[in-house]
């Protein structure tokens, strides 16, 4: 893994009163003091988090089979009353955490613009933080056959098939790094005839085609179908006998589907529907961060979805219902509705994606081809001049671009594992909490 | 040697240059011990040389003019096809190299004028300004050329066991214990295929004829610098034509979603497909990409193995995904030995995968595959264990009618009767599994050594599988009522245990001792149904005084009476049992026949005397003929009968 940048300290403060520590705090101490940097960390953490669970649970599973072998009657009932203290204080700072991520989140540093290649590893780096938090909370330490009583036996399956979306959502974004990849190799190409002192009229035409393509490239993005692939590139060569149905220009691959009539829209608003957020005594106790975990993956994915091409993206809703009273989510609400205005703004223009190298790309590409048509050797010096200053700037994105797709393609690709499994670990804690005790 | 043919040498310093390298290369090629290699290149060298010094000599100082003259024909000859309906290529070979011999010209003229440029010269300019058009109009022409041909030449090929696989039937496993009957089971040879068929053969994507073509087209668009054209239009033809063979496989993408929900005989035959798609992708399809893509950009670097993982990524990813979602499903028993299946293709891929993508680059390919066969066979052990729970765990309320075969025991036996195909594989998973058992184990390939096969891990667990397998028969016969049909059914049982194993190579891994004792078992079993039925009718027969010639005509009276009511009783159950195997059942009624008909004989010739009596029911024969209908699982009786 390349990538380090803007990476997310993600574990976990230690602040427990003395002697006591809570599963958070536990994880931190096992990871170390350093400050973890990236999906680095969380890579070499995963062995070490489930290396220090199992010896918590071992810890645990001493105590509460055999209280009175250790404890009186008092000092048991004592324990119970801080195992359900330390829980509620284990919520409270997963909760905190998950604020603090967003709010870190949603003013990002200056070169780290909104829905960057940057940020977005970002936003992964925070969900996969905030997903071993949250299965530590919930799995580590815990009689299963309480995660198969009500209410978690019908909030933790659910949580388990959003998880399943989330999964084939990841697919599709990853292919879709990869349609962004196509733009960022055409660009290249505009770049390399564009960048030519003098520049000729072959040195125009050369880019003028690349832009063509880059631009149809972008905007095929939403579109079903490859009828618009012979066609888009028919420009070229339209007038000699090939057949063109024959002809592969840049059409969107069937790679490029997950399934075939499979709606990365439609698969959001499965994922938002019967979302509910905890009442009453629930809103304290467990069932509340399963649904704090819910939104946060919602929201991930959803962002990903708006920042990059990918299958059938029409209808994509722009707004899921969060509590505002809340705490921990005023970040993240008031992230989603500046990526929602984006993309209300993206509907009217039919622009490619809200993917800040992307948006940008597209405006340079659409000046530059304006300046390509009416471009005649020698051209006109101040409309060179600009022009020179636009290849550029698509010089620098095309350089961030190249530092960061295939990592980010590797960091979805990372998500998607975690989460697979993560529903491997709650499948077996429903399953031993449903068999009969032996 | 490209520097030397930049063909505009205008001015003095540059002729000084050409002599100076003319002499250096005389003298070179002067020298004795040159490889022929070497030599060719100097002779090479040489005459290139001198068709530049002559072209200066004869042409003076017209540099300028000399270069527009050569540009003008080149020109000429690339404009020509700029209007002409038909593709360069295809109107002949002549064409083509004179079309490419006008575009190498407009690019050297390029490169010389560009090395020129820090003379200021407005003449000079504005002929690179056209060559430079010139130039790109014809890699815009060559791009189109390019895909012309890779379409028009790309060829599909046929998997040959394309045919051979669509005749063979599946056989899907499913819960019910209940779909598999005992019908031989050809699975052996439709899995031959793996091994041998489809071993590594390549075949041509594109027709080889034009190999040619499009390397020389490769090599002046890159020596123009555009090569990110070439591989833009070589990587979106490539791409889609392995897209479209691999939707000609029948392999559709899948979302994880569909897979998960999708029904067992469904995913079945979608697990069967992908192992063999799998297969031919990388093997055929993808071993011919590369070699392609190495014919053709081999020699420019790091560019062919770009362009193959352009090409290929994609629906290598697709295919991974399929086996992830796979892995992910629940682990149901009988989805192992598509797991297995799917395991040993990928096993048997790995070298070829890590040839295929070793550069860098590639590296996320083969992790990808590596994580995909772990997690694959993590699932084959769990469907393994969810095999031997299915097992223990399958329960029955009543018991099973006639005391014949269990389906439960048919259908772990003629499944388990497939694990010893997967002989090295299993041995390999089980090996973690019971850390006693790996101890014992040093030697991977077991080879069929039979000393070593009995101690495998795959025989431990084989056997484990059994034992289980026999705990819940001896459950499940607890069920009858009747002592002797417990004995029956644990004696149909174990035999039918016993002759799948000896018929199969399961007998290597279960070993000569295992079916002696399990042999003994039945025959015991047999023993006991003969003891618990028998014994009390055969009573009736007995002599109370060795001694004496005959007993009194009251008691042979009683008797006989009663001997022929056990017997009505026991004719009417036990025709309704059933002892499926023909000899097991002829071989019970030959001893049981033995026991009491001979007893019947003598009881019988001892009272001769009243043997006239109508107390005497049945004859000798009589009964011998009604022992033929036992364990014929037809119920029947013979106080109404009249077959006598």
């Amino acid at each position: 893994m390349t990538w380090s940048k803007g990476g997310t300290i993600c574990f976990f403060f230690l602040n427990r009163k003395a002697g006591k520590e809570s599963r958070v705090s536990v994880l931190r101490t096992s990871l170390g003091p350093s400050p973890l940097n990236s999906s680095q960390a969380i890579l070499s953490s995963n062995t070490t988090l489930f290396h220090c669970k199992n010896q918590l649970q071992q810890k645990c599973n001493a105590f509460k089979r055999k209280p009175s072998v250790f404890l009186g009657e008092n000092q048991y009932q004592e324990v119970i009353m801080d195992t359900q203290e330390q829980e509620l204080e284990d919520i409270e700072l997963f909760q905190k955490h998950v604020s603090d991520r967003f709010t870190e989140l949603s003013s990002p540093p200056e070169d780290d613009a909104l829905l960057s290649v940057s940020w977005l590893h970002r936003l992964l780096d925070v969900f996969l933080c905030c997903e071993a938090e949250f299965e530590a909370i919930l799995i580590m330490d815990r009689d299963p056959s309480q995660l198969s009583k009500p209410p978690f036996d019908r909030l933790i399956p659910e949580f388990i098939e959003r998880a399943v979306k989330a999964l084939d959502i990841c697919n599709a974004v990853a292919n879709g790094v990869d349609s962004v990849r196509h733009c960022q190799k055409l660009s290249e190409i505009v770049i390399s005839a564009l960048d030519q002192n003098p520049l000729g009229d072959g040195h125009a035409k050369r880019a003028k085609k690349a832009l063509l393509m880059l631009l149809s490239a972008m905007n095929l993005d939403d579109k079903e179908g490859t009828h618009v692939k012979a066609t888009e590139r028919s420009w070229s060569f339209g007038r000699r006998g090939v057949n063109k149905e024959q002809i592969a220009g840049h059409f969107r691959s069937l790679s490029w589907q997950v399934a075939k009539n499979w709606s990365s829209a439609k698969q959001i608003q499965s994922m938002i529907y019967n979302l509910v957020a905890p009442r009453g005594a629930e809103a304290s106790g467990l069932p509340s961060p399963i649904y704090t975990m819910n939104v946060i993956m919602i929201f991930v994915m959803w962002a990903l979805v708006a920042a990059i091409p990918c299958q059938e993206r029409n209808g994509l809703p722009t707004h899921f219902p969060v509590p505002k009273q809340l705490n921990w989510a005023h970040s993240l609400i008031g992230l989603q509705e500046k990526i929602a205005d984006e993309w209300k703004k993206k509907e009217k223009k039919g622009m490619s994606g809200l993917l800040d190298e992307l948006q940008k790309m597209e405006k340079l590409a659409q000046s530059l081809i304006d300046f390509t048509d009416s471009f005649h050797f020698p051209g006109d010096a101040e409309k060179v001049k600009e022009a020179a200053a636009n290849v550029s700037e698509l010089k620098e994105i095309f350089g961030r671009m190249d530092q960061g797709l295939t990592p980010l393609q590797m960091h979805i690709r990372e998500v998607f594992h975690r989460i697979v499994r993560s529903r491997t670990e709650f499948l077996d804690v429903l399953e031993k909490g449903s068999a009969p005790v032996v | 040697m490209d520097g030397c043919q930049s063909g505009v040498p205008t001015y003095e310093g540059d002729l000084h240059v050409v002599a100076a390298a003319h002499h250096i290369v005389k003298a070179l090629g002067a020298t004795k011990n040159l490889s022929d290699d070497l030599r060719k290149i100097l002779i090479d060298l040489d005459s290139h040389l001198s068709m530049i010094t002559s072209n200066i000599d004869s042409k003076g100082g017209r540099g300028l003019v000399d270069v527009e003259e050569r540009l003008d024909q080149a020109e000429r000859k690339i404009m020509r096809w700029e209007t002409d309906p038909m593709m360069i290529w295809d109107s002949g070979p002549k064409e083509a190299s004179d079309y490419l011999e006008a575009v190498d010209e407009t690019g050297k003229l390029v490169d010389g004028l560009r090395g020129l440029s820090v003379h200021e010269n407005r003449k000079q300019k504005e002929i690179l300004h056209r060559a430079m058009n010139i130039l790109q109009m014809a890699m815009s022409r060559l791009e189109e050329e390019l895909i012309h041909i890779l379409v028009r030449h790309g060829q599909q090929f046929e998997p040959k066991h394309m045919y051979s696989r669509s005749i063979r039937k599946d056989i899907v496993y499913d819960e019910s214990f209940v779909s598999v009957e005992d019908e031989p089971i050809k699975e052996t040879s439709s899995r031959n295929y793996s091994n041998d068929e489809s071993g590594e053969c390549i075949v041509d994507l594109v027709h080889a004829d034009v190999i040619p073509d499009i390397k020389s087209i490769a090599k002046v668009m890159f020596s123009s610098n555009y090569g990110p054209e070439f591989c833009e239009a070589f990587i979106s033809v490539q791409k889609e034509a392995l897209e479209q063979y691999f939707s000609f496989l029948g392999t559709e993408n899948l979302s994880i979603e569909d897979v998960l929900k999708m029904e067992w005989t469904c995913l079945s035959s979608k697990m069967n497909k992908w192992t063999w798609s799998m297969k031919i992708i990388v093997r055929v399809y993808l071993a011919s990409e590369k070699q392609l893509c190495d014919q053709v950009l081999g020699g420019l670097g790091s560019v062919s193995s770009y362009c193959f993982l352009e090409i290929s990524k994609a629906t290598i990813l697709c295919l991974l995904n399929f086996g992830e979602a796979v892995a992910m499903g629940p682990h149901r028993p009988e989805k192992l030995l598509r797991l297995l299946d799917m395991y040993e293709t990928l096993a048997c891929l790995l070298r070829d995968i890590d040839t295929l993508f070793s550069e860098e680059a590639g590296s996320f390919i083969q992790l990808q595959f590596h994580e995909l066969l772990e997690r694959l066979g993590e699932s084959a052990i769990a469907a393994f264990e969810a095999f031997r729970v299915a097992i223990s765990s399958n329960g029955s309320l009543y018991p099973f009618a006639g005391g014949g075969v269990h389906p439960l025991n048919k259908y772990v036996m003629n499944y388990i009767r497939m694990f010893p195909e997967y002989c090295n594989t299993l041995n390999l998973l089980l090996k973690n599994q019971h850390p006693g058992v790996a101890d014992q184990v040093t030697e991977p390939d077991y080879g069929l050594d039979a000393s070593l096969l009995t101690s495998c891990p795959m025989a431990y667990h084989l056997r484990s599988i059994t034992s289980c397998l026999e705990s819940n028969l001896h459950k499940k016969s607890q069920l009858y009522k009747d002592e002797a049909l417990q004995h029956i059914f644990l004696m149909n049982n174990i035999h039918y245990l016993v002759q799948k194993v000896k018929g199969s190579e399961l007998r290597l891994f279960f070993g000569d001792e295992w079916i002696r004792k399990h042999n003994a078992m039945f025959q015991q079993h047999a023993m006991n149904y003969e003891r618990a039925t028998w014994s009390s009718v055969v009573s009736f027969l007995k002599d109370d005084n060795p001694g004496s010639s005959s007993m009194s005509k009251s008691t042979f009276k009683e008797r006989c009476k009663g001997f022929s009511v056990a017997f009505e009783e026991v004719y009417k159950t036990q025709t309704s049992w059933s002892i499926p195997d023909p000899e097991l059942r002829e071989d019970l009624r030959i001893s049981t026949s033995l026991k009491v008909v001979l007893a019947y004989r003598t009881f019988l010739g001892r009272n001769l005397a009243y043997t006239d009596d109508k107390c005497v029911k049945h004859t000798v024969e009589h009964v011998e003929n009604s022992l033929l209908d036992l364990f014929e699982g037809s119920s029947r009786s013979l106080r109404n009968s009249r077959r006598w």
